[in-house]
């Protein structure tokens, strides 16, 4: 059957049957309707954004006393004032910084809770369960009483201000969202493809790659999208771990524009927050087309 | 969940894969058993973990373990007294107030942010074309990183002549700005996690595409609707995504701490509003510095979390189906 | 030695498993010489961290200075580091109780007691080769100085003010408030203010949200907030009695708690919602800038007793060098061109405060908005009093607590009484 070729649709009202008449009147009604729906859930759930978009418009003054969607006296100021970087660090080390540490999240998290996931969800061993409880068990503890104690454990393994305390977790598959959801996707798919593999002479390695690898792309994609998200919004690992300015990513480097001690620039602190949208979103528009595309059949082609 | 036998996921999926090219080899009989003795292979799939877990993450929790029981200020010797925290904890008004927030905001704000993922996943994934920009758009409230503007955001679009009030206006209802009126600070705060539902959105998504469209075809030959389909299809075969984001949601609003933190400026305010469980963690650990009884805290709630995940899993024996696991 | 004990117990239960896996080779405590034996030789090249919060343009003449600085010491690196505020507490806790703190760091006198009582500050005292501290008054030597030791040195100074919006005032048709008046006259001038505006200006925010105010108060009765030996020096009725001041504002007069919510993180003031609003002189370049008022109005406070010497130099940042450090010559060097240096004054100006130090000043260029809170704080000379008790540990977060509890009080969502009773739960809980 070639239907699986095809981007797998589970529209009740697919349109790979198609019917003249009635039934396509209907179906241009329905997705009518469904526009609509779509653009007034966009436009309730963009304004928001929008509004923050104009905002960094606006002049620091008129923070206080316009809350209003246009500034009233629109300048770009607050983009040159970011755009010049930070403390004589130019803007764009810290952005490089920010996609370093990033990619390095995505791969790291994607190879190891990968490895993680198989092994909880197809193999059979002594413990697992037990390994199972406490990695569930490692999300439920609020991570802020971890800081000192694995600050310390760092400070020992003399890696303060290198990027390793933030990146080595990443590929020891620490993140145990990673793992669980991954081994969500895996439980869910047939066993039989592995059998038949191993039947035909397959070893774990071998399944792992060419099968179970290539039919959970949507999760390897979704968890690749949150990786790189997180490690880019991230803000608490870099505080403690990193000294110098010139190994900051943006969030931290450009959480100075917002110092309530001083005079607090409001306008670059919402621009900074625009500007460090952009990247994360460019990246959502173009990893988001891999999650609609197809799975069965290009993992089994594979 | 009833599902009749020609739908039956497991049922489905055997023939489904057998067009691949381990199509030869339909496994029979003996080779279907389990396998068992992946003690080697376990351990090498799992060694990253199993490292990280050991050398990265058990230290440091079991040392917030030891601070639980003691008075420790961050500036001197950590002293042993105990269940005192736990004592004191009993008698802490603002401790009982933010368990009192956070668990309206985890009642309510849950269920309503995992029924909005899962609705806009299942529009999107209504259509196969022109859906990407959608997917962005929803999306995109997600991607800001916590930071003041969220804090300048949120406190713009509910105040007094602010688009919310404006838009309540019209239907008649008029009361001002929500920022300022404690009450209706909650409420806020669950419209901004529901607001940021990407992450759930895409994991939906990634277990929708996950499901073979020969069910629905099958489904449909034997004349069930919409309703039946997602019914019998569609919800017993997210049923693990289901579980998976109705766990993860929980714990995270469990412990919410980032929009929290930002919108209260970090006092829990106003009026302590925003004084979240893991904000008054924050509190008692940093400004205050008193880390033991933070620590002490932090436990109480993974004992907390821990006996309502453990339910979760338990009853999830019940409604969640995994194709690979079924026999 | 405290810190260095404490370390190792944590550290022993942090490394316990990663030890077993033979993953740590490198031996626990961290720590380096302490106390830099041997003598000093201020040819040596020398590495120092340095670390402070603030903004972009603080970040600028910081490192103008360190710029200057190498000119005369080309020798001494300095590795210079920023964060926010509180982001920066953050991490001088995290390091406090794990080691790394750096070797000079900005500093604020609220934190005094614990960082100094745990021994984890240097006695500039001890370093005065290096350190010149006779071009410091008394009186700002006192805000950094615990038990005889001298801990820390304030960068500047600054004195509590009322700040006036000239274009409001001016659109209302009202005269600036004349300062220095009882509390009644300032109330009343208040609500004339939200009167002539017909209630789209407020004549200020509520004054008794702030603990600085009944500090003053305090004061004006020669009492203060703390005790020489770290107790609170007020009881609950002198706080009741303070918010209960306050009664008769909050009915109509001072901006409305609700609507203020809603610009926060800015003030009353800030978003020309109130025409004045008190605060350290120091917030004049603040509120310029978000105001963008074309005059702003600076005036004593008013006071119960116009003799009390109830203002006093606020010497809250401060330069401090950590006991650790493995370089205290060098880094005291350092921090002695911060507090002292002419080059420091003429970059700086007030940014980092009025000059405390008279070198300092001399260095210093006062134009504009500096040259008016230099003829403020000249202005309120004779109200200068003692500089008050180091504040009592964690008084950070009671002066944060004491703010909530005012806008609470404001919001209509907690009783004076109540209030006053949270208050000193917190107190207890925080004082031990």
């Amino acid at each position: 059957m070639t239907a699986t070729a095809t981007p797998l649709i589970v529209s009740p009202e697919d349109e790979r049957r198609p019917s003249p008449g009635a039934r396509g009147r209907r179906r241009r009604a329905t997705t009518a309707v469904w526009a609509i729906v779509m653009v007034l859930i966009a436009a309730i759930v963009l304004y928001p954004l929008i509004w923050m978009v104009l905002a960094s418009f606006k002049p620091n003054e008129e923070f206080g006393s316009n809350q209003g969607f246009f500034p009233e006296n629109p300048t770009i100021d607050n983009y040159l004032s970011v755009l010049d970087g930070v403390g004589g660090v130019p803007l764009s080390t810290f952005f490089l910084n920010s996609l370093l540490l990033a990619v390095g999240s995505v791969i790291g998290t994607v190879i190891s809770s990968s490895m993680a996931a198989y092994a909880f969800a197809r193999l059979e061993f002594r413990g697992r369960p037990l390994y199972f409880t406490l990695m569930i068990g490692t999300l439920l503890l609020p991570f802020h009483v971890l800081i000192i104690p694995q600050y310390v454990l760092f400070r020992n393994l003399g890696m303060i201000d290198t990027f390793l305390p933030i990146l080595i977790g990443k590929f020891l598959a620490t993140e145990a969202f990673f793992v669980f959801l991954m081994v969500q996707f895996i439980r869910n798919l047939p066993r039989e493809l592995d059998e038949a593999a191993r039947i035909d002479g397959a070893g774990h390695p071998r399944i792992f790659l060419s099968i179970t690898l290539p039919l959970i792309k949507p999760a390897l994609i979704s968890s690749s999208i949150f990786a790189f998200i997180w490690s880019w919004n991230d803000f608490l690992a870099p505080l403690l771990y990193l000294n110098s300015p010139d190994k900051y990513p943006l969030p931290l480097a450009l959480r100075i524009f917002n110092d309530q001690t001083g005079t607090s620039d409001y306008g670059a602190t919402v621009a900074v927050s625009v500007l460090a949208l952009l990247p994360v979103l460019l990246f959502f528009i173009v990893f988001q087309r891999f999650l609609v595309e197809g799975v069965a059949t290009q993992g089994l082609k594979g | 969940m009833t599902a009749s036998p020609a739908i039956r996921p497991d049922a489905v999926a055997a023939p489904d894969s057998a067009r691949g090219p381990v199509a030869r080899h339909r496994p029979t009989g003996p080779a279907r058993k389990r396998r068992r003795g992946d003690t080697l292979a376990g351990y090498v799939f799992l060694s990253p973990w199993l490292i990280g877990f050991f050398a990265l993450t058990a230290g440091p929790m079991l040392a917030s373990l030891y601070l639980a029981f003691t008075d420790y200020n961050i500036f001197q010797e950590p002293e042993w007294i105990g269940l005192g925290n736990f004592e004191r904890m009993m008698e802490d008004g603002r401790f009982w107030q933010s368990v009192q927030i956070t668990l309206v905001y985890v009642l309510v704000g849950t269920p309503v942010k995992l029924a909005a993922a899962l609705a806009v996943a299942m529009l999107l994934n209504f259509r196969s074309r022109g859906t990407g920009f959608f997917r962005s758009a929803f999306y995109a409230p997600s991607l800001i990183g916590a930071s003041v503007s969220i804090a300048i955001v949120w406190r713009a679009m509910f105040s007094t002549n602010g688009p919310v009030d404006g838009a309540l206006n019209i239907f008649g209802i008029d009361i001002g700005g929500w920022v300022g009126i404690p009450a209706l600070v909650l409420p806020m705060m669950i419209l901004l996690a529901v607001w940021q539902f990407g992450a759930p959105m895409v994991i939906f998504l990634a277990g929708l595409k996950q499901i073979p469209a020969e069910l629905y075809e099958a489904a449909s030959v034997d004349g069930a609707g919409p309703f039946r389909k997602f019914r019998s299809v569609t919800l017993p075969m997210l049923s693990p995504v289901i579980f998976f984001n109705l766990l993860l949601e929980m714990i995270n609003a469990f412990q919410v701490f980032a929009s929290a933190y930002i919108i209260g400026s970090g006092t829990g305010g106003p009026a302590g509003a925003t004084n979240f469980y893991t904000v008054y963690l924050y509190t008692r650990a940093f400004t205050n510095n008193q880390l033991g009884y933070a620590s002490a805290m932090a436990w109480v709630l993974l004992a907390a979390v821990g006996v309502i995940a453990f339910i979760l899993f338990r009853t999830s024996r019940g409604w969640v189906h995994y194709t690979g696991d079924s026999r | 030695m405290f810190p260095r004990q404490r370390r190792s117990v944590i550290a022993g239960s942090a490394l316990l498993l990663a030890t077993a896996l033979g993953l740590t080779g490198c031996s626990a405590g961290g720590s380096g010489g302490g106390g830099g034996g041997g003598e000093f030789d201020p040819e040596a090249p020398v590495t120092l961290n340095f670390t402070w919060w603030g903004n972009d343009d603080r970040a600028d003449r910081y490192n103008r200075l360190i710029e200057s600085f190498n000119e005369e010491y080309p020798n001494i690196t300095i590795n210079g580091t920023f964060t926010d505020f509180p982001s920066y507490w953050e991490k001088r806790q995290t390091e406090a109780a794990g080691g790394g703190l750096p070797d000079v760091w900005q500093f604020s006198d609220t934190y005094l007691r614990q960082y100094g009582e745990s021994g984890l500050l240097a006695d500039l005292g001890e370093l005065e080769d290096q350190i010149d501290l006779s071009t410091f008054s008394e009186g700002l030597l006192a805000t950094g100085q615990l038990e005889g030791q001298q801990l820390s040195l304030p960068t500047g100074y600054s004195a509590w003010a009322v700040f006036q919006n000239d274009d409001l005032l001016t659109q209302a048709g009202v005269e600036p408030y004349e300062g220095g008046t009882d509390y009644e006259e300032y109330s009343e001038w208040m609500a004339s203010v939200t009167e002539a505006s017909g209630g789209a200006v407020y004549g200020g925010t509520d004054y008794t949200q702030r603990i600085q105010n009944f500090e003053l108060v305090l004061r004006q009765q020669g009492g203060n907030l703390f005790t020489e030996d770290g107790q609170l020096a007020f009881d609950e009725d002198d706080l009741r009695e303070f918010w209960e001041r306050g009664d008769a504002d909050r009915n109509g007069v001072v901006a409305p708690q609700n609507r203020l919510e809603e610009v926060v993180p800015l003030s009353g003031f800030d978003s020309k919602f109130t025409a004045s609003e008190m605060s350290w002189s120091n917030f004049l370049a603040a509120y310029s800038s978000t105001t963008a008022a074309s005059h702003i109005t600076m005036v004593p406070p008013p006071t119960t007793d116009p003799d009390a010497k109830d203002l006093y130099r606020q010497g809250g940042l401060q330069m401090a060098i950590s006991a650790d450090t493995e370089h205290p010559e060098a880094a005291a060097l350092f921090l002695d061109y911060v507090v002292n240096s002419p080059e420091a004054g003429e970059i700086f100006g007030t940014s980092l405060g009025f000059p405390a130090s008279t070198s300092k000043l001399e260095g210093a260029t006062l134009e504009g908005v500096d040259a008016q809170v230099a003829e403020y704080l000249e202005s309120v000379e004779d109200r200068l009093g003692d500089a008050p008790p180091v504040p009592v540990v964690g008084y950070g977060a009671l002066e944060q607590t004491f703010w909530d509890l005012g806008k609470s009080i404001g919001l209509g969502a907690v009783s004076v009484d109540d209030a006053v009773t949270q208050f000193f739960d917190e107190a207890s809980a925080t004082l031990g």
